[in-house]
């Protein structure tokens, strides 16, 4: 397994990640994360523990043993693995650079439907420019 | 498991969740063989030993967070357009006219699944609104952090939220009631301010 990143190199990553994945229209980012529980080294007395970070675009290196036969299909890319963590203190700071990543990241989904407010914002110059 | 109707159902129940199977820091069953040769062990293999034993006591409760879009395999494009047709269905006829764009642009989804291997506990969540997206994830950092229901403050965004789903259902009377009084309010400006201004506020005040 890949060596654990350093926080920016792992948002950079995962912006190139979510970026490719939403300008392909096609496939997946699982994100995952977890407390990290007795590292080695680590001092357990810590009330709170690391969270592990981890991001992969879901694609598998074992080889689909159907298709194999066929022999037909392009070499598969590899699996792309990310992983972060983070400490407890750090949290906090992390996931507000998170959110930004994903929202950046994850252009696929749908936009907020802003015609309600628009008209609103409209009615509402209308009113001011008047008074 | 079933998916939750809200995020807000869901992050709770996952704050629910994580506090009542809060993660065993260092109070990990024994180590699994306290034979007579691990006495002589120095520190770092039993640090190992600790290791290997983990995997199964580990009881860490898992969030994945899952972006992705609509694959394009034949059986699920089947499946989509079989909804899609009862969809239709299952609106009056002026339906189909009217909604010839969306399938163009296949919107990703996100999905958010809290999992505690222990208990087997799977809480899901789906989404595809960009919009969710910051709260969800500066939600998913305060349960990192160990936050309980109170501490995710959301119960204060219950209104909002609320306010929220009931915009998807009416946005059309809305803008059409907001536009027509501003367009009311210009005709009769010209001729008398005054009226027209009090004809406004008493629109302000209704709503």
């Amino acid at each position: 397994m890949a060596p654990h990143l350093g926080q920016d190199e792992f948002f950079k990553s995962l912006g190139e990640l979510l970026s490719k994945t939403s300008q392909q229209v096609q496939g997946s980012v699982y994100l995952t994360q977890k407390p990290l529980i007795d590292v080695p080294g680590a001092t357990t007395a810590n009330s709170q523990p690391s969270i592990l970070i981890r991001a992969t675009d879901g694609n598998t290196n074992t080889p689909n043993l159907k298709k194999e036969g066929k022999d037909k299909v392009a070499k598969k890319s590899q699996k792309i693995k990310l992983s972060t963590i983070v400490k407890p203190d750090e949290i906090e700071a992390f996931y507000v650079r998170y959110a930004e990543v994903c929202k950046a990241g994850m252009t696929g989904l749908k936009k907020r439907d802003r015609r309600g407010r628009k008209a609103k914002t409209k009615g509402g110059a209308a009113k001011v420019t008047k008074a | 498991m079933p998916y939750l109707p809200t995020s807000q159902a869901y992050l709770e129940q996952s704050a629910q969740l994580l506090q009542a199977y809060p993660d065993t820091v260092s109070t990990p069953p024994a180590p699994p063989i306290p034979t007579s040769h691990a006495i002589f062990h120095t520190a770092s293999p039993t640090a190992g030993n600790n290791e290997t034993a983990n995997p199964d006591s580990k009881s860490n409760t898992r969030i994945v967070t899952k972006y992705n879009f609509p694959t394009n395999r034949r059986g699920n494009l089947k499946q989509a357009h079989k909804s899609q047709v009862r969809k239709d269905a299952a609106k009056p006829t002026d339906a189909p006219s009217t909604t010839p764009a969306p399938p163009s642009a296949a919107t990703a989804t996100l999905t958010l699944k809290t999992f505690n291997p222990t208990t087997g506990i799977c809480l899901h969540y789906r989404t595809n609104k960009a919009q969710e997206v910051g709260r969800l994830i500066t939600s998913l950092g305060k349960l990192a952090a160990g936050a309980d229901v109170a501490g995710l403050g959301l119960s204060a965004a219950v209104p909002a939220a609320g306010a929220d789903v009931e915009m998807t259902d009416a946005p059309a009377p809305a803008p059409a009631e907001e536009v027509a009084a501003p367009v009311a309010g210009k005709a009769q400006g010209q001729g008398q301010g005054q009226s027209a201004k009090g004809k406004k506020k008493g629109g302000k005040g209704k709503r």
